[in-house]
């Protein structure tokens, strides 16, 4: 377990002034295990305000990070800090920041407006004051009609949206959304992004995720790309789409005139690397481009070269940044 | 954040806890066992007031019942006073013909009672001839007060409050782990240990509320019955420091065993190996060197008990070392004591509590 404070000791101290300078959110080679399972390995991000999306497949770690953002979780090591703030510290960072969990539950009971206000009650405001600002939050979701009604009662989206009226309902810094765009219909959709960026232009955090790279590149300033518990991508949405273009893919081609095929083949601007395998009847080849990769090969192949079989050497990579990038390349 | 405000905290977080402490389904035995002493002690008074009232038709003046002697016989004696109010006989079966069946032979046996205004009169007859007699009132307040004494150190004490507090406070936390729940309080900006603090007193004052009201009530119930002027001498003499002593024993025992259990809430999973381990840590405490025996919220809660309870004096030894230990501590070493231990616990809690992790199982 790593010690509660962040090394940056004074930053913890005196959060304002450090949050004024350096408003981010800072990941230091952070690992998380749940026992034997990993959930996050060495994650080091920066993030700077705006629209930020976690994105990655089920099981990847997005639950994790957000989690120990909101120090649901600790970290087994590294250290993590929410603009000045560590986790350890629920007392000043839950002022600013609001967190719409995955979690599907609600007190026993309670209608969608007492949920919402006894968070804020719970925040510190009196009650005439959280009533009001639950309100206005229950409002802004368009949620204000449902709001007597039982949070046991309501639908799938209904409950997305109740979650969200509490994250923003004491107006935070910092908001963290566990796959917020899950199970809303397009037009209530438009509206929660109308809002992170509304959030966003205050030069605040919108931190969400989904495990769909299409629902949210459009809307996001940067995009961070997770799988199985790693980053393997981070930054403005053009260059991870280039970045997972470019991943080397590695092949095993067997075939009869080893050296030959590889001449050829290095002729390639695509081609990165290739290497020899011992018994010189296969090639090792990475590539930066799969498609060109194939078409050469054709090529090889009608010039009378025989090759006998091609395997991917990294399928489970090739499959995962193919789903990363979904339909639209 | 000051601490006045931290404070106003942890009351917040107590009252919005209370509703699901009271109200919990899943501790709603809590209250079955709270309140059922009171039933058996409401059923006591009911059959001595019935008693009474039957009897009030048949009364004897005590002059005529003071004449009758030992030796008397049943006719002599049912002349004298012809209205017993109950009348019982025994007469042993013979079963085998035989030489020595004569002397092997049972006397028969009759009760008479009496009822002379205010107390019973019991005779008791062998073959006709009146062999004892005695008076006493239809309902023996002192008797009663050793039962209560009882049902209050091993029912309430060792069982209920143990128990009750083992569901309240196990599932402050875990309750909330289970329901998915948890992550609300994590997430508002309040310390863990305010947090911990908060649960804490909701579930403190539902346990000496529910426990408290229970013992209560039946302490009501067993006073009820008695005799007027003898609850007039009680209260006039030992009443009040009684009920204060009961009270304060009870609470206390909600105070230590809470702690106890939100603590193991805290550090371990399943309920069952912290109850099983401290439950035999409690019922051996007797025995224990007397170091050992201050590590026990029993050792300090049953000396505050103002009526030590019936204990047979031909229980064996080891029965009675478990019943009450050697050497009680003074009433205010007890409280004193208690508290510390309290305190000592608590703080393994809030160590406790910063490292929980919010943990539902896989999505
Ligand atoms: N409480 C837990 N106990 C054990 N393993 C967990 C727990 N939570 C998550 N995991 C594992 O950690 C990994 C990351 O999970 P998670 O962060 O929930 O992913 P995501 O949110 O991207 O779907 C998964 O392999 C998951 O099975
Ligand atoms: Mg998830």
């Amino acid at each position: 377990m790593s010690t509660p404070n962040s090394p940056i000791g004074p930053a913890a101290a005196t959060p304002m002034s450090t949050a004024a300078t350096a408003p981010e959110v800072l990941f230091d080679d952070v690992s998380k295990f749940y026992g034997e399972v990993l959930g996050v390995n060495r994650v080091t991000l920066r993030i700077p305000p705006g629209i930020t999306s976690l994105v990655g497949p089920n099981g990847s770690g997005k639950t994790t990070l957000m989690n120990l953002m909101a120090g649901l979780i600790h970290p087994d090591r590294g250290v993590i800090t929410m603009r000045g703030l560590s986790p350890r510290h629920p007392e000043r960072l839950m002022r600013i920041l609001g967190y719409a969990t995955q979690y599907d539950s609600a007190p026993r009971g309670s209608t969608g407006l007492d949920f919402v206000t006894t968070g804020l009650i719970l925040t510190g405001f009196s009650s005439a004051e959280a009533s009001t600002r639950a309100q206005a939050a229950l409002h802004r979701v368009r949620m204000a009609e449902a709001s007597r009604r039982k949070v046991a009662s309501y639908s799938k989206g209904m409950r997305q949206r109740i979650r969200l009226a509490q994250a923003i309902a004491h107006d935070p810094d910092i908001l963290v959304l566990d796959e917020p765009l899950n199970g809303l219909d397009p037009l209530v959709r438009a509206e929660t992004i109308a809002l992170f960026r509304e959030y966003a232009a205050l030069g605040r955090h919108v931190i969400l995720s989904s495990h769909v790279l299409q629902e949210v590149d459009i809307i996001s300033d940067q995009v961070i790309l997770i799988a199985n518990g790693m980053i393997i991508a981070e930054g403005q949405i053009r260059s991870v789409r280039e970045e997972i273009h470019q991943h080397p893919s590695q092949f095993v081609i067997r075939c009869r005139d080893a050296s030959r095929i590889a001449s050829l083949l290095f002729e390639h601007d695509h081609i990165t690397q290739i290497k020899m395998q011992d018994d010189r009847l296969g090639l090792l080849v990475m590539t930066r481009n799969r498609a060109d990769f194939s078409r050469a090969l054709t090529r090889i192949s009608l010039a009378g070269h025989t090759v006998e079989s091609i395997v991917p050497a990294d399928e489970n990579m090739g499959a995962l940044y193919e789903y990363l990038i979904g339909g639209d390349r | 954040m000051t601490n006045a405000a931290r404070l106003r905290q942890v009351w917040t977080i107590a009252r919005l806890q209370l509703t699901r402490v009271f109200f919990s389904k899943r501790s709603f035995w809590v209250y079955l066992l709270a309140f059922f002493p009171a039933v058996i002690f409401f059923a006591h008074g009911v059959e001595v007031k019935f008693k009474r009232d039957r009897y009030t038709s048949r009364v004897t003046p005590s002059s005529v019942l003071d004449a009758i002697r030992a030796g008397d016989s049943e006719g002599d004696v049912l002349r004298q006073a012809p209205g017993p109010v109950s009348d019982e006989r025994y007469r042993p079966r013979r079963r085998r013909r035989g030489p020595d069946a004569e002397q092997q032979r049972t006397p028969d046996r009759r009760f008479l009672a009496y009822w002379d205004g205010s107390k019973r009169w019991e005779l008791n007859f062998e073959d006709g001839i009146l062999q004892t007699k005695r008076a006493r009132p239809l309902n023996d307040f002192e008797e009663d007060r050793q039962v209560y004494a009882g049902v209050f150190q091993y029912f309430y004490l060792r069982l209920a409050i143990f128990f009750g507090c083992l569901g309240i406070f196990m599932n402050l936390f875990r309750g909330e782990m289970l329901d998915k729940t948890l992550h609300f309080w994590f997430l508002i900006p309040a310390r863990r240990e305010v947090l911990l603090a908060g649960k804490y007193l909701a579930g403190l004052i539902a346990a000496v509320v529910i426990f408290g009201s229970g013992a209560a009530l039946s302490f009501a119930l067993m006073l009820w019955p008695q005799d007027p002027t003898a609850l007039q001498t009680f209260w006039a003499t030992d009443g009040l420091s009684h009920v204060f002593w009961y009270s304060a024993a009870a609470a206390l025992a909600c105070v230590g065993y809470g702690s106890v259990f939100l603590a193991s809430g805290l550090l371990l999973r399943n309920p069952i190996i912290p109850a099983v381990t401290i439950l035999f840590w409690e019922s051996i405490n007797g025995i224990l060197p007397a170091m050992l025996q201050k590590l026990s919220v029993l050792y300090y809660v049953e000396a505050l008990c103002p009526v030590p309870p019936p204990m047979d004096s031909n229980a064996p030894l080891l029965i009675r070392l478990l019943a009450a230990p050697a050497e009680p501590p003074t009433a205010a070493f007890a409280v004193l004591g208690l508290l510390a231990l309290t305190a000592l616990v608590l703080f393994v809690a809030s160590r406790a509590v910063r490292n929980i992790e919010v943990n539902y199982g896989v999505e």
